[in-house]
């Protein structure tokens, strides 16, 4: 009977501590909704199609009201710069990560001789537990430098007929150098979920290819890749989810702009983490609170596109997994 | 397989030791000098945060005062006027530093007390031109940050420096990441020689122009280290890293001031800026010195505030901040530690009324 | 051969006929130079993916290597000069404190979920789980200031920057116990519920053990990432020149990755040294536990097999 009872008891104890991710994850999207709302008020919908982010006259010590929620004379808050930076950013980091991640899964699943697979795995999975910021010292002294003298200008004259592909490269500090700094954080998942799946393509079925008269590539492009496919486009996604949260490695490389729709491949974009992290101590000097309440409202709306990415990630995943 | 086993338990030995070691010597040397705070009695520590105009003042300060001040400690940081101004606000600190002062809608308590007298210089990395210094007005000035004027052989720049050969390379203006004093003033200036030639009008962090051109550069420091490393720009930097825009062999520009000279930030013209304004500071000491009058006055000059509110958490607290900042007005002012910023003293006048409002913190 | 495994293996069957007719429309030595050429561009989507290592390895221990001193790990940071000392013991504080917390409540969490959840609880929970994987830490950042720091008056402080890293720790270990208890076979755990032995004990005396190296494993890789985070104290734990007090709260607290992130980008070379000495702290630092964990990982795997 004592033995039922401390069974109960220990239960409803693991089963509290269970509660504790729902609750931290519930408190996040309550409190930070919460925060938000007199910014999204004040603005409507312009707060995400605006372009314009304007704190207002901190020193004329006049207000404006809108909707019924007061803020600082001539305060605007619009973050289409900051979505699209965001998701640019990650585009570019998915478009060069992707293919290279896959090459790399197939060369350590495929090709390397077991030896060198363990060792390869071993550093590519080092690459995952760099610090971002990191990453971002690593992104301004090596990678800004050759986007601005090497990348850039060849990009530029080689695609330039593309008109986003087309110069002027400025300083390096803009949105292919946190791209490519993205990609080179996301490639370890890719490479890592990649691997992982093709390795576990049924033996039978690969010597069963060959055995037909395929050759290696034939085998692996027609048994290997499709097995594996909704892994990669799992991890793809899951990857467009890191790269659209990352902070600190995007803060130090993408030049900050702001009020800024990106024109091309290499000027300064920001992106809605980067916001946070560097608007946090602009918006406490607004007197109205209302800088702060926006800066809640781009969280909420980095939380609901994280939210989106990884549900559906995980949805396309099982899906697919079970076709 | 045997040997690839031992192999990885030796190498996670190690690992485990180089860390336990990594960790070891700071927590022992931790460990052996925190009796030595205990000895020395009820300590306090004061957190100061906020301009990176300041900043390089605060670690001249902050050693000195705390030499012959054992039982107090100070934090500094070089985050932005901005987080000065709030984070005094909010209570998270206690000295808040800043190049500008409170706007008008802050809390009764909270006081801007004025600690020294700081310039700003405009500063470029023009190779070839760094050894001349470039005439440059608030209307140019406003024109390259609002993309009008876009390169260094545009006409208005011309004008203004006849004979010089300037470069036809796009101009890279650099801006503050941060919320900054320096922004404040700058823009300032901007806004009271360019009228509506600047329309984002002036402010700590200010709704910048859409130009694909401005680079965001965080603190004085990220602003001198990208003027090094972006050739063709131009930024806004603290007097008080002027040692290190020397050492970087940059451009300084002469500004043109009100009378319409243009005139170089060295003691003579910040001290003739400073005669023709300090006389107007009301109690509150929140004045702009920008833009002066006076035939040699340098037209980007200001105070540099402490934020202080005048309730501290304890007697203790509010004893130390009123002694480090009182110090900071005396022997703080000393030539030993302003000369090595190229800040001014504080007149006598604006002394006393520091004092008064000094005393106001309980 | 599972279930799934034979659905795939029909799929594939299916498709070996569109392989083998589209082969056979091309010479043997045509297809075999396009093997190559696809094997070659596996290899250099390898060495596309390791050079970026290579190189942050090279940047980072060549420039800290040669800012390390005896002075890094005895002396505290001096505006941008002195030591590293008050970084390295702050990190090591807020991991401690943050694991802390975290750990007990994430193994509690895993133990739950894998143990007694039915199974739509169980996605339930996973997928929270991952979900708050997936919360960027910058807004986990933001929550902590403004709940933490501001309205649970704590201020900047050792405790606020912990909590903070403990949300972004605590769905890491949560994972890595449920998958660990989930490894454990079923008989061993069926055998002992059999001699009547209550589930709890079960789960004590059993089950936990055999799991622990696979939680540990969880424990260290979410220490890794609290080492390596900066977006999450930024708000909370602030930045301090003084090492760390033991008091939880109104006192801010440094830390090594605040180091790489603001000095490198000051124009001073004893900044710039520091903030390369902080970086190889960070790398080695992470390398070190990736390796500790390793180790338990392989020794889980032999124990399993």
């Amino acid at each position: 009977m004592r033995g039922e009872r401390a069974d109960r008891l220990y239960r409803a104890g693991v089963g509290l501590l269970a509660g504790a991710v729902p609750v931290a994850l519930g408190a996040i999207a309550v409190f930070v909704l919460v925060d938000a709302l007199p910014a999204l008020r004040y603005m409507g919908l312009g707060f995400w199609t605006g372009t314009q982010w304007n704190l207002g006259n901190q020193y004329g010590g006049t207000t404006a009201s809108q909707n019924g929620v007061v803020a600082a004379a001539g305060a605007t808050f619009g973050i289409l710069p900051y979505i699209l930076g965001t998701l640019l950013t990650s585009a570019v980091a998915l478009a060069v990560a992707l293919p290279l991640g896959v090459g790399a899964a197939l060369f350590l699943s495929e090709y390397a001789p077991p030896r060198l697979r363990l060792w390869l795995s071993s550093l590519v999975e080092l690459l995952a537990g760099v610090p971002s910021v990191v990453y971002g010292l690593w992104g301004l002294a090596v990678v800004v430098p050759a986007v601005a003298g090497g990348i850039g200008p060849w990009l530029s004259a080689a695609l330039g007929f593309i008109p986003f592909l087309r110069g002027p490269v400025g300083t390096g500090l803009g949105l292919l150098s946190a791209g490519l700094v993205l990609a080179v954080m996301v490639l370890p998942l890719i490479a890592a979920t990649a691997r992982d799946a093709m390795q576990q393509t049924p033996r039978a079925l690969r010597e069963g290819a060959v055995a037909l008269g395929l050759t290696r590539w034939e085998a692996i492009a027609g048994v290997v890749l499709p097995t594996a496919r909704p892994a990669i486009f799992g991890a793809a996604i899951l990857a467009l989810g890191r790269a659209l949260g990352e902070t600190m490695a995007v803060l130090m490389v993408s030049g900050g702009s702001i009020n800024l729709l990106p024109t091309n491949l290499y000027g300064p974009v920001n992106t809605l983490a980067a916001v946070i992290a560097s608007q946090l101590d602009a918006a406490f000097t607004d007197a109205t609170h209302m800088a702060l309440h926006a800066l809640a409202g781009i969280a909420l709306t980095l939380f609901v596109i994280s939210l989106v990415v990884n549900g559906t990630a995980r949805l396309i995943v099982r899906r697919e997994g079970a076709a | 397989m045997e040997a690839k086993r031992a192999w990885r338990r030796w190498a996670s030995a190690g690992a485990a030791t180089i860390l336990a070691a990594a960790v070891a010597a700071p927590a022992a040397t931790w460990a052996a000098g925190r009796p030595a705070v205990h000895r020395s009695g009820s300590s306090v520590t004061l957190l100061e945060t906020g301009s990176t105009l300041l900043y390089p003042l605060f670690n001249l300060w902050v050693p000195a005062y705390t030499h012959t001040h054992p039982g107090v400690k100070i934090t500094t940081a070089a985050t932005g006027s901005g987080t000065g101004i709030s984070e005094a606000t909010s209570g998270a600190v206690q000295i808040g530093a800043s190049d500008a002062y409170l706007p008008p809608a802050h809390p009764s308590t909270l006081m801007n007390i004025p600690l020294a007298i700081s310039a700003q210089q405009v500063n470029y990395n023009v190779p070839g031109l760094n050894g001349v210094h470039l005439k440059l007005s608030g209307p140019v000035l406003a024109g390259i940050y609002t993309g009008r004027i876009k390169t260094w052989n545009a006409a208005p720049i011309r004008a203004l420096n006849p004979g010089v050969k300037l470069p036809a390379h796009a101009i890279v203006p650099l801006r503050r990441a941060d919320a900054s004093g320096d922004t404040f003033i700058f823009t300032q200036y901007l806004t009271f020689s360019a009228g509506k030639a600047w329309p984002a009008g002036y402010g700590t962090s200010v709704s910048w122009p859409a130009l694909p051109s401005l680079v965001a550069e965080p603190g004085n420091s990220g602003m001198v280290s990208g003027l090094k490393s972006i050739p063709y720009s131009v930024a806004y930097v603290g007097v008080s890293y002027l040692n290190e825009t020397n050492a970087a062999h940059l451009g300084e520009a002469k500004l043109e001031n009100r009378a319409g000279n243009f005139v170089l930030p060295v003691a003579a013209t910040i001290e003739t800026a400073a005669k023709a304004r300090v006389g107007q500071t009301p109690p509150d000491e929140a004045l702009s010195l920008v833009y002066a009058p006076g035939k040699d006055a340098y037209p980007i000059i200001n105070y540099e505030y402490a934020i202080v509110s005048q309730k501290q958490a304890s007697a203790a607290v509010a004893a130390a901040v009123r002694s480090f900042l009182t110090w900071a007005l005396t022997v703080g002012n000393g030539e030993r530690f302003l000369s090595q910023v190229h800040f001014q003293p504080l007149p006598p006048a604006i002394v006393k009324m520091s004092k008064a409002q000094i005393a106001k913190v309980r | 051969m599972s279930a799934a495994d034979w659905e795939a293996t029909a799929y594939l069957r299916r498709r070996h006929g569109q392989v083998l007719a589209e082969a056979s429309r091309r010479s043997r030595a045509a297809r075999q130079v396009r093997g190559r050429v696809f094997g070659a561009l596996a290899a250099l989507g390898m060495a596309a993916s390791l050079f970026p290592l290579l190189d942050i390895v090279e940047l980072v221990a060549v420039h800290g290597a040669r800012a390390l001193s005896a002075a890094v790990f005895t002396q505290v940071t001096n505006g941008v000069s002195g030591g590293l000392q008050n970084a390295i013991l702050g990190t090591v504080f807020l991991v401690a404190l943050g694991l802390a917390v975290a750990a007990p409540i994430g193994v509690g969490a895993g133990v739950y979920v894998a143990e007694w959840s039915d199974a739509r609880t169980a996605a339930a929970l996973n997928y929270l789980t991952d979900v708050l994987v997936g919360v960027p830490s910058i807004v986990v950042g933001y929550f902590g200031f403004i709940v933490f720091v501001g309205d649970f008056g704590w201020g900047f402080s050792w405790l606020a920057g912990s909590l903070a890293l403990a949300v972004i720790m605590l769905p890491y270990i949560v994972r890595a116990t449920e998958l660990a208890l989930s490894k454990v076979p079923l008989d061993l755990r069926e055998g002992s519920l059999a001699l009547g032995v209550t589930r709890a004990r079960t789960v004590h005396a059993v089950s936990l053990p055999f799991a622990l190296p696979g939680i540990l494993t969880g424990v260290l890789l979410a220490m890794g990432i609290g080492i390596g985070e900066t977006a999450p104290l930024l708000y909370t734990a602030s930045w301090s020149n003084y090492n760390p007090s033991l008091a939880l709260t109104h006192s801010p607290v440094g830390y090594l990755t605040y180091v790489v992130w603001t000095f490198i980008q000051e124009p001073f070379s004893t900044a710039h040294s520091l903030a390369y000495a902080a970086a190889l702290l960070l790398m080695a630092g992470v390398l070190a536990i990736n390796l500790v964990a390793r180790q338990w990982l392989g020794r889980r795997g032999e124990h399993a097999a």
